[in-house]
């Protein structure tokens, strides 16, 4: 019996597996270390969302998904975590 | 009146350096102490965990931490642990200090705690070794921090976690990854012992306040989520001092 051709693997990475490729890249690479950033994948583009603590960390989180999907556009909108002191005081007892 | 200042999830690295010592600095208006609720460090580096000594060393305060998961991702707790020591800060894990403010006493157990989700949505320590190994670990930290919360006899006690004990203060994360954030079995822990407030961080997206089933206050300081540099909970009457110029650290180990 002739068997049925195998189905050729898509050309281009679905993006369910692209998008959690960018969180690894960015949770294990030593210039980030983030797990809780949000990554979305648009066709070529990769939107990063979150907060970091540094400036450093916020451009480095940029590179790291370039350095990995050069043939991306990266659109950068975390943010750098500059908290003040406190407004408020909550009592508890 | 005990003031208690507690942030978490400061996630210091050698470019974190200057960011939180204006705020330790001027600590003592504010606070009579400082409760750090783990992921110091951005991946458990001394060289990071020097960098955070060096913001808190000399805090007018005293300083009481646990550590989190990323503290342990380079497998050096105990030279992170070592480090934040030697500049003055008491790091607990399955442990308690006990802080004076005038005439009151404040109790804090600390432990990490760890994952494995919440009552009829949580894992259970069946099947193979590795899933009986995540299991047993919660259980063990839980009922360790269940014997020195209750071993506490302070006018007021605080459990500090790095893990969440409730789902409360985890909405906004997705609910598919609360098994890795959390454990009801740490609010059981600390309904069974007792408590005025948990303190928690590691959930980034979650909400700031939440409840035990026993009706004991939970608190996510997480800074991403406090959006502040730390909060401050206040216990006991305002009788209008500077507790923080009176504060003393007792610093008693329970165990």
């Amino acid at each position: 019996m002739e068997r049925e051709p195998r189905p050729e693997a898509p050309e281009e990475e679905p993006p369910h597996y692209l998008v959690q490729r960018v969180r690894e890249a960015l949770a294990h690479d030593e210039r980030v270390n983030e797990l809780e950033l949000q990554v979305r994948v648009q066709g070529r583009r990769v939107f990063l969302g979150g907060q970091v603590p540094t400036k450093e960390r916020h451009d480095a989180v940029e590179q790291v998904v370039h350095d990995l999907l050069p043939e991306c556009e990266v659109i950068n909108e975390t943010t750098v975590q500059d908290y003040g002191e406190p407004k408020e005081v909550e009592k508890l007892s | 009146m005990i003031r208690v200042a507690a942030t978490g999830d400061l996630h210091f690295g050698p470019d974190s350096a200057g960011t939180f010592r204006p705020h330790v600095e001027r600590l003592d208006e504010r606070a009579d102490v400082l409760l750090l609720a783990g992921d110091l460090t951005k991946v458990g580096l001394p060289e990071e965990a020097e960098v955070l000594a060096e913001e808190l060393r000399g805090s007018p305060v005293p300083v009481i931490a646990v550590l989190g998961n990323h503290d342990y991702h380079s497998d050096q707790p105990a030279a992170v642990r070592a480090i934040l020591e030697e500049a003055g800060i008491r790091v607990l894990e399955g442990e308690a200090a006990v802080v004076g403010v005038d005439d009151a006493t404040l109790g804090v157990a600390g432990a990490k705690g760890f994952g494995g989700g919440f009552a009829g949505k949580n894992a259970t320590d069946f099947g193979e070794p590795e899933m009986k190994a995540f299991v047993r670990h919660t259980k063990e930290v839980a009922e360790r921090l269940e014997e020195v919360l209750g071993g506490l006899d302070t006018d007021y006690r605080i459990a500090l976690l790095h893990y969440s004990p409730v789902k409360e203060t985890l909405h906004g994360e997705p609910p598919e990854i609360y098994a890795f954030l959390g454990s009801y079995l740490l609010a059981e822990a600390v309904d069974r012992a007792g408590a005025d407030l948990v303190l928690h961080g590691h959930a980034h997206r979650g909400a700031e306040k939440g409840v035990t089933p026993g009706g004991v206050h939970v608190r996510n300081v997480a800074q991403h989520v406090i959006r502040a540099a730390y909060s401050v909970y206040c216990f006991g009457e305002d009788h209008d001092v500077h507790a923080g110029e009176h504060a003393r650290s007792l610093q008693r180990a329970a165990g």
